[in-house]
């Protein structure tokens, strides 16, 4: 077989127009898998400032938190931190139906449905994030 | 037609006189000869009216050929005829218009398994496709994830050999008393079993899985298919079954599965193949925690 | 082939795991998202309402049973994607180590700050 012929990867990425729902699913649920691993790291990193704060000075915590609060930049970074969150929990609640063998015939529907409701609370919650205290 | 001409004239002479009324040999003869005419008739005036053609885009490669040695597509315009497939359309091309055109196939009725093809961007047995349900120019190429020997011809030995490794054989080895008694199956079971006997072993399942196509070890849909014919099967002892989950179980077995659900939309036999393989994880589970 | 079957491993205990931790994230991510970004609000956040929060055991409890469940949940499922990718041998067992690693640093990290949050300190 020395001779043959191997096409390479390009049949995966190259082919992105021909892929289907649950290939759609799955590269989604891996990229928001990793932002939430990624974002549990930062945020922990953030929150240390609390260690100061408890030893002597409150205005450690309360300023770092309330200065990246204000940023605009922050609350943008944030919707799209729920988005993330809210598909990958819609998503993986889809995926767990799969695992237990439920709704099997609808998983295409379910990987729609997922992104619609994301998409929707997402728009609704753009005021909450948005609201109160930005610079 | 040369073949039909002899008999005739044996029936006509032993039967002559008996009686004038035809066999239902004869009467088949008549029948599909006038439904040879009506076809041909059908297809030179289909040709006639629009002369349409289907232009198909198809892979060409060849190591031992100079010109062939680059991959490249090749156009062919096929002339279109109803209820014309892929596979139809590839073998005129082939008898037609370069007769190097290389490609399996052998049932043309989805019974063999040996066309499957990347048509369109899917995978699709080509005997069971029709022309007419496809975009044109149709694309057709090898099996993606597998080697291409020649033009459409992919190697399989490495889908045979995941096939192989579950063991793709009855192993019970309880036989009811009596020389004549049968290994009896309930009808529920079969029930349950039935759409995981279907696989015909062509490979569609495989070259869809992404993950197939990263980890080179993992058994693939149609491997755990095949596992799972047997497992589920209760004419096989528990201790079978137990190293049949073995199998399943390890590195390369059905934790692989992303449940992407590739595999089950291109499977020519409709095998719930996803469906099959959660069940399997669940049972793994389940037999794991009975021994913790 | 037949060597193929001799790698039993189990697997299927960390695909359980990965499945249990989920359906708690569920629960428990909707909780935080909701008390931190709707109840109360991010930017409003001082060093005394996360004081007063964590002081309440039960709250600290679920906090560090969600930090503890997002770092297997997480890392697990990066070992998982990895492992998929075909990583094999030394560069495995390195992610299977490096990983694990990450995790512990993650989760002492965490109850460390919970701690602070809630008056208890230990250095
Ligand atoms: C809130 C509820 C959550 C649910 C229901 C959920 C569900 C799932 C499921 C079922 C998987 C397994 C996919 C598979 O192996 O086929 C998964 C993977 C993953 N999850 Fe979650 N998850 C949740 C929250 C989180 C959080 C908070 C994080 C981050 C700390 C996270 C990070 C990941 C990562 C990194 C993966 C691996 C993705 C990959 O395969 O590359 N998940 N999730
Ligand atoms: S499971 Fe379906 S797609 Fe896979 S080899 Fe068998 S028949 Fe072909
Ligand atoms: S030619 Fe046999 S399956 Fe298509």
């Amino acid at each position: 077989m020395s001779q043959s012929y191997d096409r390479g990867l390009i049949e995966d990425f190259g082919r992105w127009r021909e892929f289907s729902a649950g290939m759609w699913a799955w590269i989604l649920h891996k990229f928001t898998g990793w932002v939430l691993i990624g974002y549990l790291f930062m945020h922990i990193a953030v929150l240390s400032t609390a260690i100061d704060a408890a030893s002597g000075d409150p205005a450690t915590y309360t300023d770092t938190i309330q200065g990246l609060e204000s940023l605009l930049v922050v609350r943008v970074l944030e919707i799209g931190l729920l988005a993330t969150a809210v598909f990958h929990i819609l998503n993986g609640v889809r995926l767990l139906m799969v695992d237990l063998g439920v709704g099997l015939e609808a998983q295409d529907k379910s990987f729609y449905a997922s992104l619609v409701v994301t998409g929707g609370i997402v728009v609704a919650s753009v005021p909450t994030f948005l609201g109160g205290g930005v610079v | 037609m040369s073949t039909e001409q002899d008999e005739p004239t044996a029936e006509t002479t032993t039967d002559a006189d008996e009686a004038p009324a035809q066999t239902p040999g004869d009467r088949r003869r008549e029948e599909k000869q006038a439904r040879m005419q009506v076809t041909e008739r059908e297809r030179a005036e289909a040709a006639a009216a629009a002369d349409e053609t289907v232009q198909l885009k198809v892979f060409r490669f060849d190591p031992e050929v100079p010109e062939k040695e680059e991959p490249r597509f090749d156009d062919f315009h096929v002339p279109y005829v109803q209820g014309m497939t892929v596979l139809d359309a590839l073998i005129y091309a082939r008898d037609e218009f370069d007769s190097s055109l290389t490609f399996r196939h052998s049932c043309r009725q989805a019974v063999c398994g040996s066309d499957a093809l990347f048509i369109n961007g899917s995978q699709r047995l080509a005997c069971k496709t029709q022309l007419s349900a496809l975009d044109a120019p149709v694309r057709v190429e090898p099996l993606p994830h597998q080697d291409v020997v020649k033009d459409l011809v992919v190697d399989m030995e490495h889908f045979y050999d995941q096939m192989e490794a579950v063991e793709p054989y009855m192993q019970s080895e309880e036989f009811p008393e009596g020389e004549l008694e049968e290994q009896r199956q309930s009808p529920e079971n079969r029930e349950k079993i039935k759409m995981s006997t279907r696989c015909i072993w062509c490979g569609a399942c495989m070259s869809s899985c992404n993950i197939a196509a990263g980890d080179n070890e993992y058994l693939g849909p149609a491997a755990i298919n095949k596992a799972y014919r047997f497992a589920m099967d209760e004419r096989e002892e528990d201790d079978i079954k137990e190293h049949r989950m073995r199998i399943m179980e390890q590195e390369h077995g059905v934790w692989r599965c992303q449940t992407q659900f590739s595999c089950t939309e291109v499977c020519p036999k409709d095998i719930p193949l996803t469906e099959h393989i959660q069940e399997l994880k669940r049972e793994a589970v389940k037999s794991n925690l009975k021994f913790w | 082939m037949a060597e193929r079957y001799s790698s039993f491993e189990p697997n299927g205990a960390t695909w359980l795991l990965q499945r249990i931790t989920a359906a708690l994230l569920v629960v428990l991510l909707a909780f935080h998202f909701f008390q931190l970004h709707f109840l109360n609000h991010a930017y409003e956040v001082t060093f005394a309402d996360t004081q007063a929060r964590m002081e309440d055991p039960a709250y600290f409890a679920t906090m560090v049973l969600f930090l503890v469940a997002a770092a297997f949940h997480g890392l697990n499922g990066i070992y998982n994607a990895l492992v998929n990718q075909g990583i094999e041998g030394t560069r495995k067992t390195i992610a299977k180590y490096g990983l694990t690693l990450a995790g512990i640093v993650l989760v002492a990290q965490g109850i460390r700050v919970a701690m602070a949050m809630a008056g208890v300190t230990i250095s």
